[in-house]
């Protein structure tokens, strides 16, 4: 399908000079000298490369047809991260570089959405949240009661973030991953 | 749409209010009379590549089209070309169908300060002069430090467009100045050019790959003398290429867009119809042309260059914002 540069969305996957390419971020842009642009940074599925590259609002690009297939996440190596589809068995398998720092908050047997494409996993798809176990962090000094002072905290993946000062070791907490932020006990 | 409190931002928002006031300070001290203008004109002048926006003024049975201005000059050349001399405005500007963005919002505060019997060179000494005035007030130096990178107010940069087409993306002046060539040159590096004008794909190469080193050097850039196309309300150069316009920029952000001024009303309306006509043909939203502004061209605009600045750019910059809500206390996006 094709659609107008302007009407360019995050998370949309488009054909650009020949490859699949996932947008990471657009800002429409009018510099009042020839058409409007739309700034767009894109990342390529295959390499987990990022380009920034500037469309004419107006221009036509071709999206890519993704289905979103619930997998179980297997595990990592060093390159790449593996999933299975749970309900053909079939495995699939995306680089590291690809899926980014989300990667972190996710627990081996964890259940996720992957975008397929002709066979070929493109991306996962974050889950808004994700519930992990605090195992270690530092216990608030008595009387520190500034407000909204926050200290780290290391997550049962490995994973650190920083919590409010009430949080203590062992509590279970929900996790922005694209922002690698805390947004509240589990 | 929703209304964003920001309370939070109020040292930066003081900072940005102190901007303000060492501009004023600076333009009230070389002689430029401050002027209150209008928002809502009758009629604007034609940009092609602006969106407007439009409101209706009710009285009874009578209804009058209104339009907010995205740019003081129509009001401004009128008083020049009634003798009013060096002047500047600074107030609210306004341009539709562009979103809230970092480093854009479609109500924000414009500058625009004009020189009599100057052109645009003049000006690019007179905003280098500013930006150090600025600098020193705030800092006690002349170097500032805008996102890790330092930025000294010692010197321009100083580079024609033909130049930085050569330098960043290896675009010839040959290939630059003559449209079939500069096509084909695009088409090449892989960009769209099916059913665009030169105008349009010169826009993205100049975004693409010359934009974002400008003022990257430890000096603000002065980029000048664009082609022809783009020359808007300035006066062309001899050489029939380029126009006499300049428009300058740090760490890559475009912070202000100077002329020296076109006095030559049937030129200018020539460029009028040309660019109403552009305006009707991209489906943008109606106005009546301000052929007043003609008029007082007629009548007699003196010799004199202007510059536009966006103030909370300008105010990004020496605050250290990567945006300009951080300047604001309320935002409405």
């Amino acid at each position: 399908m094709a659609i107008q540069a302007g009407n360019l969305k995050r998370g949309e996957f488009i054909m650009h000079l020949g490859d699949i390419w996932q947008v990471q971020k657009t800002e429409f842009y009018s510099p009042g000298k020839g058409s409007a642009l739309m700034r767009s940074k894109l990342k390529n599925v295959s390499s987990g490369k990022t380009v920034d590259y500037n469309y004419k609002s107006n221009e036509s690009i071709e999206t890519v047809d993704v289905t979103s297939i619930e997998m179980q996440y297997l595990y990592k190596d060093a390159e790449n991260a593996f999933f299975m589809d749970n309900q053909s068995y079939q495995q699939y398998e995306l680089l590291l570089s690809v899926i980014g720092s989300v990667i972190e908050y996710f627990k081996e047997g964890e259940s996720m959405y992957v975008y397929v494409h002709d066979e070929k996993a493109l991306n996962i798809r974050p889950p808004v949240s994700v519930t992990l176990k605090v195992i270690q962090t530092e216990d608030a000094a008595r009387g520190d009661t500034v407000s909204g002072a926050k200290k780290e905290a290391e997550l049962e993946t490995g994973v650190k973030v920083m919590v409010p000062l009430f949080i203590k070791k062992g509590e279970t907490i929900m996790v922005n991953p694209e922002l690698g932020e805390y947004t509240g006990r589990a | 749409m929703k209304i964003v409190t920001t309370a939070e931002n109020l040292q930066t928002y003081q900072a940005y209010l102190r901007i303000i006031q060492i501009i004023e300070k600076f333009l009230q001290e070389n002689n430029y009379l401050k002027l209150d203008l209008p928002v809502l004109s009758p009629a604007l002048i034609p940009e092609s590549y602006l969106e407007i926006f439009k409101t209706e003024f009710r009285y009874l049975d009578t209804k009058d089209n209104l339009f907010l201005t995205p740019s003081p000059e129509l009001f401004i050349k009128r008083l020049l070309s009634e003798g009013i001399g060096d002047c500047y405005s600074m107030g609210k500007s306004f341009r539709n169908s562009e979103p809230n963005s970092p480093k854009h919002q479609p109500e924000f505060t414009m500058l625009e300060w004009y020189k009599i019997g100057k052109d645009y060179k003049y000006m690019a000494q007179e905003v280098l002069k500013m930006l150090s005035a600025i600098s020193w007030e705030l800092f006690g130096k002349n170097t500032i430090t805008y996102q890790g990178k330092s930025v000294s107010f010692d010197k321009w940069e100083e580079m024609t467009v033909a130049e930085s087409f050569e330098r960043y993306a290896e675009i010839s002046p040959e290939e630059l100045f003559d449209a079939e060539k500069f096509m084909a040159k695009a088409k090449k590096k892989g960009y769209v050019i099916d059913e665009f004008s030169f105008e349009d794909v010169w826009s993205q190469v100049y975004s693409q790959e010359i934009e974002g080193n400008l003022g990257t050097n430890g000096f603000p850039t002065v980029l000048y003398d664009y082609p022809i196309q783009f020359a808007s309300l300035s006066k062309p150069n001899s050489d029939g290429k380029t126009a006499q316009r300049f428009e300058f920029y740090i760490e890559g952000i475009e912070l202000g867009n100077c002329f020296s001024e076109l006095t030559d009303a049937p030129l200018q309306k020539k460029r009028f119809i040309a660019d109403d006509r552009e305006r009707s043909r991209s489906g943008k939203i109606e106005h009546p042309v301000d052929w007043g502004f003609i008029d007082s061209l007629e009548k007699g605009l003196p010799e004199s260059t202007g510059i536009a600045i966006g103030v909370e750019r300008l105010g990004m910059i020496f605050t250290n914002s990567n945006q300009i809500e951080d300047l604001k206390l309320i935002t409405v996006r």
